[in-house]
């Protein structure tokens, strides 16, 4: 076969069987919201609304079906890309239009935080070099601040940034900024850097990342072949960096379900307007079209850039494709 | 601080300062814990959406300060000889949103949407007493009653809804209007401002009354701790001016404060422990008697949720119907065991029994309640010295909703009532009520609340409900509680501050803002 065959045959047995996980999932996950007590119907009437009501709300919900039924039907809208109508949280709007734009916010910002995670781990393993006795002070010190959990560290930040602010805009008389004081909603994007710092600092990230990061680099580093092209006089930098893509890009990869768990406690807390907040409010009030069409796009992220992982693997290296194939 | 640091920090805050200065405006800003569900009032099934429903439409008919019904998009009104009918006369001159004027067929499309059997929302039997309802002219409407109707006008405290703003009666809570509502209202939504999780409104010029505050801004903030946070930065631009409700934990913050008052305000909401009655053991009148005298209501009320009154029945003591003659329970632990006793229910170990049944019971609790874990706490320290366990199910809120109210499956809970400005307990405790999740059952009570609700006669209904306060504060359907002393904190920017009851915004176009 040949090698771009071998890529088609590659690249085609990855899309199916993320296909099937993707449908896999939006099965549990539509299952286990449609099973949980409680509905939208309950969401939203008070005790003694006549059962006529709440019958024929259930029925224009779609709640009338049963669990299967309702999937199918769900799974063929899905299929076309349309993924119902928001019965509590936005009525009449449909899930894209109101989860379309939370759910950009949140990929930016969970995409912002993990690129700055990766690429200040690469400065700190340059800056660094190899483990040693002097460095432990330093690096321990980064992995007792970094590893408190996502929520503690937004509330303690939160708290530090607004006491300082308060304290500063006394001591110097200045007029406090427009998204004074956290958490408020505002249209500043300052809250967004300071959620993506949040993420960053939080959850042992960076120094996972580090560490990740660190060992590729000082293996690649120390590899035969890297000593060869020093010994012919070339440059190492351009065989550095394309041995080091793989592995860091996995990096990134591999820790981007991570983020997009913890950014919806952070945006909590910073009150932002993404994903995260859309699905808590959505779960509250068991809006099960927009619980699940968030559910399967925080999904759907994860397996194209995994799968997007895997292309540019093979690309790269085409040993991947050889032996896959 | 150096002075490196407050250079650094000053550049900073300069630019994110420039960045945002459209929020430099002067804005009335508020938190609310929800967000509201709907801005079509039919739909308008929380708190947040009623008080959004304030400021954007108008009633036919509202309540004063001082607790009198006066004409709102009404000039005048006159209810006929024989309570069978009302004719209004409206306000000249009156603009939607959008421009187009009122007029009588508003009123007219208004009902006969609210009675479309397609229209679809809970407080759709508010609308039954009217049997039809016709335009006189552009400026007036006559309403038929299907029965005679005492003190009618207060019936018509519902927002009307635009005839132009719908193809038809039938109107669903997915209408767009639900987002881009068209009121006659002292505000209306600015352009672009409805979001995901903000509500600005701006005021609207054309109204009768002019607004005094030119902006609204609602932000939905359910972190009540961060709400309380926006209010103690109130002099931030992005501080708040207004939080709706303050947790009486709250309260002694600001207390003492240069920058927020607080505004204590009235609503007619009480506090309950219901008994489920499909239990053996809490059918058995002694065993409800026992827990109300085990439990000390002011030590729970004061050590968790702060002031308000323990009451006897279930009326707030503002109540035109409550029966002061009623005394409220003490703690009296030896009664209460006394009656354990007599009733049979003998001590085994920590909890009593009387042949296999034990007086061992699951609590279910709202986690959304106030307070409902330091509560559970103290009933169940209090219940276990008279032998009664009760163990804790702390659910969400639709969870709650789904097993106590629909399926019933919950032997006690503690929750709360809130009325509007009628106070009717027949949904609650007649044997065919709507709102009876409790399956409370007592002849008597069916009697006199039928015989209450046939009465015409205001004097008699209002003897009639006290007699039924005496009964039940006897029979203990419930565990009457308290009812709460309920504060509202407010920047001192604001002046002319008044909050109605219930609606909380009524008479917002007269608040001020000083910068």
């Amino acid at each position: 076969m040949s090698g771009a065959a071998s890529f088609l045959a590659l690249a085609g047995r990855r899309i199916a069987a993320s296909l099937l996980l993707l449908v896999g999932a939006s099965f549990l996950i539509y299952f286990t919201i449609r099973s949980a007590p409680g509905d939208a119907v309950d969401a939203i009437t008070p005790m003694g609304t006549p059962p006529e009501i709440k019958e024929k709300l259930a029925a224009e919900f779609g709640l009338d079906q049963g669990v299967l039924g309702g999937y199918g039907v769900w799974l063929s809208r899905s299929a076309t890309g349309d993924f119902g109508e928001s019965l509590v949280f936005a009525p009449g709007q449909t899930v894209m239009e109101v989860a379309g734009p939370a759910f950009e916010k949140t990929l930016l910002l969970s995409g912002g935080a993990l690129f700055a995670t990766v690429v200040l781990s690469i400065l700190l393993a340059l800056f660094l070099g190899e483990p040693s006795a002097r460095q432990q002070g330093l690096t321990g010190a980064l992995y007792f601040i970094t590893s408190a959990p996502g929520f503690v560290s937004a509330v303690v930040f939160s708290a530090a940034v607004n006491a300082g602010v308060q304290r500063f805009v006394e001591q110097a008389g200045h007029e406090t900024p427009a998204w004074y004081p956290i958490p408020i909603y505002s249209d500043s994007i300052v809250p967004y850097f300071f959620a993506g710092f949040v993420l960053v600092m939080g959850d042992g990230l960076l120094m996972d990342t580090f560490n990740a990061v660190r060992a590729e680099i000082l293996g690649v580093r120390g590899a035969q072949f890297i000593a060869a092209v020093r010994a012919r006089g070339a440059s190492v930098t351009p065989h550095l960096w394309l041995n080091l893509a793989i592995p860091i890009f996995s990096a990134f990869v591999s820790r981007l379900p991570v983020v997009l768990g913890g950014v919806v406690i952070v945006e909590y807390v910073f009150t932002l307007d993404g994903a995260g907040y859309l699905l808590l409010e959505a779960s509250k009030q068991r809006d099960f079209p927009v619980v699940v069409g968030l559910s399967v796009l925080f999904t759907l992220a994860v397996i194209v850039v995994g799968l997007l992982s895997d292309v540019a693997r093979s690309v790269i290296d085409q040993r991947e494709v050889a032996r896959d194939g | 601080m150096s002075k490196r640091l407050l250079r650094v920090l000053s550049a900073f805050l300069l630019l994110t300062t420039l960045a945002s200065s459209a929020a430099a405006q002067q804005v009335f800003r508020y938190p609310e814990d929800t967000r509201p569900s709907s801005l079509l009032p039919f739909f308008a099934e929380d708190m947040s959406a009623v008080r959004m429903c304030e400021l954007i439409f108008d009633s036919l008919v509202v309540q004063n300060k001082r607790g009198d019904f006066e004409g709102g998009l009404a000039k005048s009104w006159t209810v006929d000889a024989d309570q069978g009918g009302i004719k209004f006369v409206l306000r000249e001159g009156v603009k939607w949103h959008d421009g187009e004027a009122f007029t009588a067929e508003d009123v007219v499309f208004t009902i006969q949407a609210a009675q479309d059997p397609k229209t679809l929302f809970n407080s759709k039997s508010k609308f039954n007493f009217i049997r039809e309802v016709s335009a006189q002219g552009q400026y007036g409407v006559y309403v038929a009653f299907d029965r005679p109707v005492p003190e009618a006008e207060k019936r018509f405290l519902f927002k009307i809804l635009p005839k132009h703003g719908f193809p038809d009666t039938a109107i669903s809570r997915k209408d767009k209007f639900a987002r881009e509502p068209l009121g006659t209202g002292p505000y209306k939504v600015k352009k672009g401002g409805y979001s995901l999780r903000s509500i600005a409104l701006e005021a609207n010029s054309d109204y009768w009354s002019t607004p005094k505050v030119s902006e609204v801004l609602m932000q939905h903030t359910p972190d009540k701790s961060a709400q309380i946070n926006l209010l103690q930065y109130s002099g931030g631009k992005a501080g708040v001016q207004a939080v709706i409700f303050l947790p009486p934990k709250n309260i002694p913050l600001f207390e003492n404060s240069d920058s927020v008052v607080l505004e204590p305000y009235h609503t007619v909401s009480w506090w309950y422990m219901a008994y489920n009655h499909e239990n053996k053991a809490l059918a058995d009148k002694a065993v409800r008697q026992a827990m109300a005298l085990a439990i000390d209501r002011q030590e729970l009320l004061e050590a968790h949720l702060g002031r308000g009154d323990i009451l006897s029945g279930p009326f707030t003591e503002s109540s035109p119907f409550y029966n002061f003659q009623v005394e409220p329970t003490g703690l009296e632990l030896e009664r209460a065991n006394q009656l354990l006793d007599g009733a049979g229910w003998t001590r085994k170990g920590d909890t009593r029994a009387k042949g296999k049944v034990k007086l061992d019971f699951e609590f279910v609790m709202d986690k959304e309640l106030a307070s409902n874990q330091a509560l559970f706490l103290g009933i169940q320290a209090q219940l276990k010295k008279v032998g009664i366990t009760v163990r804790p199910n702390y659910v969400d809120h639709a969870k709650y909703r789904d097993q106590v109210f629909t399926r019933r499956k919950f032997d006690l809970t503690l929750n709360i009532w809130s009325f509007e400005e009628v106070e009717d307990v027949y949904p609650l405790f007649h044997s065919k009520g709507v709102m009876n999740f409790i399956g409370y059952n007592n002849a008597d009570v069916d009697t006199m609340l039928d015989t209450a609700k046939a009465t015409k006669d205001y004097k008699k209904y209002k003897e009639q409900m006290k007699q039924l306060h005496a009964v039940l504060a006897q029979d203990l359907p419930y565990f009457f509680l308290w009812s709460l002393d309920i504060y509202s904190g407010i920047s001192k920017k604001m002046k002319g501050v008044y909050i109605q009851p219930y609606y909380y915004f009524s008479s917002f176009p007269e608040w001020e803002l000083s910068p």
